[in-house]
């Protein structure tokens, strides 16, 4: 009897050392995040989940959320469509999931969307075609600005700062290039201006000869592109340098991409954009970006940045609602108000866009310099 | 300057055309072997890009000794091939051995990918200065060398083919398997060099390419597409076909899109193809397709 006794103690004994030992050892909380790991898009893929991940280390290193570290169960999506919808079935399907990550691209989230309805949990997303968040689905969450503000940016920055009233506008003629497009020429209507040229191509081009004779015919003095592609970006970049076109170019986010970056080189050098994320414009962009390099030995752009901000404003607003209840979580977020991202501020509003504004950088000979940040209160 | 724009598209078309003109010489070359078409022709480029990368790049060899180096890993390749993707299904008709180079070739994509990830990269131009302009025009010294290297290797090919005892056991091969082996020619092997040549040839048209479009899994494919449609014009199985076919196919995409429209630019290629199927369907230089069938 006494020995069962003393066996009892010891057993417990050494329960209580192991759990004081493991402070931790909380069921871990799971986030979903449906990500590009293969296919085309394979590449922002990766630089997002390693964001998320970077995000999902620091919020346990500083104490997890309610007391849970968190743990990011990430599904391949493929790159398509079909993909993105059996990713995100495959997590709904773990009922212990309370919020997700979802995708970056504007299509997949279209695909998403009926999907995340039925659910009715939270979805952050990094797509920023402006019709995702005015459909009446209250479970979307913009963790970037959409494109109305990056054409309002690039307008006024091209009209108003350069002193440019002759556009010239290079899109792709797939949905985001499309849309680009029209908010840029809605948005130049709203200066006054009418542009020289407006100028579609088809993705995967080889040659851009013909757009280049284009726009240096217009007469152009400056002008601005919404290309998607990297590859296409890059060639167009350096034959519009060997036909001695040197206008003044204000692009779209993809133009200060790494990816772009490095295929172009100098033939980027001297344009601006309009980017989301640019690590000189906060200081809590630069330290992310310093960490980001730390530890995975390439610069962060705007495809992962967004996730980053998306884990740490989650983590936040659990916290906040002490709960897992979706209501609560979304109102925590709808709540969310001058919260400092690496992507700007968040102030997010009743349809779930948290940022309404978009830094002008400039490439200067390789490097990306921060010039300002432009926001609007809607 | 409408003269200048026009000689500008002229030179871009010819440049690319060219480039279709290479791949489409390799498909060409293989359905006169073998009566099949080899759909992982396009993927043959992206090995030959893919592998200066490796060697150039990562490995910090010369450009000389990397061209070498991938042009023989490339014959190897070939002969490889041809045991692992023809010969094995060499009996059983040609849709069989369509399908198996289908699936050769998504694996070479998708085995790169793997590999070597989805970053694209880039080679940089062989030659030392990019370009120079004459007028209105600018001559890019990529397609310059690319115009160039495909007139030797038509001439080349031409020669092997017209005056060597090899060639012409090629050509016999091609024309009739077995009247060929009846005379003593050993059509196994023909058809390995075939596919050994064939390979090479790809893979020198990625290595041309590479400065240009850069280096990425779906290099080839898109490429190859342009060529079939390059080699179809030209009447599948022709090899001079192939060339025109392919400069045919590259100014008259550019001059649709610069006078046309740039969106439908690869809309005009297939307008083209398809013109031909159906008033002209055995090419430009081809015999009646029914002599062949």
């Amino acid at each position: 009897m006494l020995k069962r006794m003393i066996y009892q103690r010891v057993v417990l004994a050494g329960l209580m050392v192991v759990h004081t030992c493991l402070p931790s050892s909380a069921e871990p909380l799971k986030i979903g995040m449906v990500a590009t790991l293969t296919g085309a898009a394979a590449e922002p893929g990766r630089d997002e989940t390693q964001c998320a991940k970077l995000a999902a280390e620091e919020v346990n290193k500083a104490g997890g959320v309610l007391g849970r570290p968190i743990e990011l169960v990430i599904e391949d999506s493929q790159s398509t469509n079909p993909g993105s919808v059996l990713a995100f079935s495959k997590l709904t399907g773990d009922k212990d999931i309370p919020a997700f990550i979802g995708p970056i691209f504007s299509t997949q989230i279209q695909a998403l969307a009926p999907d995340i309805q039925r659910i009715g949990k939270p979805v952050m997303i990094g797509g920023t075609d402006p019709q995702l968040t005015h459909m009446g689905n209250p479970w979307l969450f913009r963790f970037r600005p959409n494109d109305t503000y990056s054409a309002r940016v690039i307008a006024d920055y091209g009209v108003k700062t350069l002193g440019k009233k002759k556009w010239a506008i290079v899109y792709s003629t797939e949905a985001f290039g499309t849309n680009g497009m029209k908010n840029l020429v809605e948005a130049l209507k709203g200066m006054g201006v009418e542009p020289a040229l407006v100028q579609g191509y088809a993705n995967n081009s080889q040659d851009f000869t013909a757009v280049v004779l284009a726009v240096k015919q217009s007469g152009a003095d400056v002008m601005s592109t919404y290309m998607p592609f990297p590859p296409d970006l890059a060639i167009f970049a350096r034959q519009l340098r060997q036909l001695g076109v040197n206008i003044a170019w204000v692009g779209s986010p993809s133009t200060v991409g790494t990816t772009a970056l490095r295929l172009a080189g100098p033939a980027l050098y001297g344009s601006y954009a309009v980017c989301d994320f640019a690590a000189d414009s906060s200081p809590a962009a630069k330290e992310f970006a310093t960490k980001y390099e730390a530890n995975y030995k390439s610069a962060p752009d705007l495809y992962g940045a967004w996730a980053y901000d998306a884990v740490h404003v989650l983590a936040l607003v659990i916290d906040n609602a002490k709960s897992l209840e979706p209501q609560k979580i979304r109102e925590a977020i709808l709540s969310v108000k001058g919260y400092p991202g690496v992507e700007g501020t968040y102030n997010f509003d009743q349809n779930g866009d948290g940022l309404r504004g978009y830094n002008i950088v400039k490439n200067d000979n390789g490097k990306i310099v921060f010039i300002k940040h432009i926001d609007f209160s809607e | 300057m409408a003269m200048g724009i026009a000689l500008q598209l002229l030179f871009t078309g010819l440049g690319i055309g060219s480039i279709y003109a290479l791949v489409a010489l390799g498909f060409v070359l293989i359905y006169r072997a073998t009566n099949v078409v080899n759909f992982a022709q396009g993927d043959f480029a992206m090995l030959g890009a893919f592998s200066m990368v490796v060697l150039c790049i990562d490995m910090q060899l010369p450009y000389w000794l990397g061209i070498l180096i991938t042009l023989a890993a490339m014959l190897v390749f070939g002969a490889l091939f041809n045991f692992a993707v023809y010969y094995p299904l060499r009996n059983r008709g040609f849709q069989p051995v369509i399908i198996s180079t289908i699936g050769a070739s998504l694996l070479l994509e998708n085995g790169v990918l793997a590999a070597y990830g989805p970053r694209p990269q880039t080679l940089p131009g062989f030659l030392s200065f990019p370009g120079f302009s004459v007028g209105p025009i600018f001559f890019d010294s990529q397609y310059l060398l690319i115009l160039g290297v495909t007139v030797v290797m038509v001439t080349l090919q031409h020669f092997i083919f017209e005056r060597t005892l090899l060639g012409k056991k090629m050509e016999a091969t091609s024309q009739d398997k077995e009247m060929a082996s009846l005379l003593g020619i050993p059509v196994a092997l023909m058809i390995m060099l075939t596919f050994m040549y064939s390979s090479a040839l790809g893979a020198l048209a990625g290595i041309l390419v590479a400065p240009i479009l850069f280096v990425s899994v779906g290099m080839g494919s898109s490429i190859a597409l342009k060529a079939f449609a390059a080699s179809i014009i030209g009447g599948f199985g022709d090899v001079i076909g192939a060339i025109v076919g392919g400069l045919a196919l590259g100014v008259v995409e550019t001059f649709g899109a610069a006078y046309i429209s740039v969106p439908y630019k690869d809309a005009f290629a297939f307008i083209v193809l398809v013109l031909f199927l159906l008033f002209r369907p055995q090419g430009l230089f081809g015999e009646k397709v029914a002599e062949k069938a």
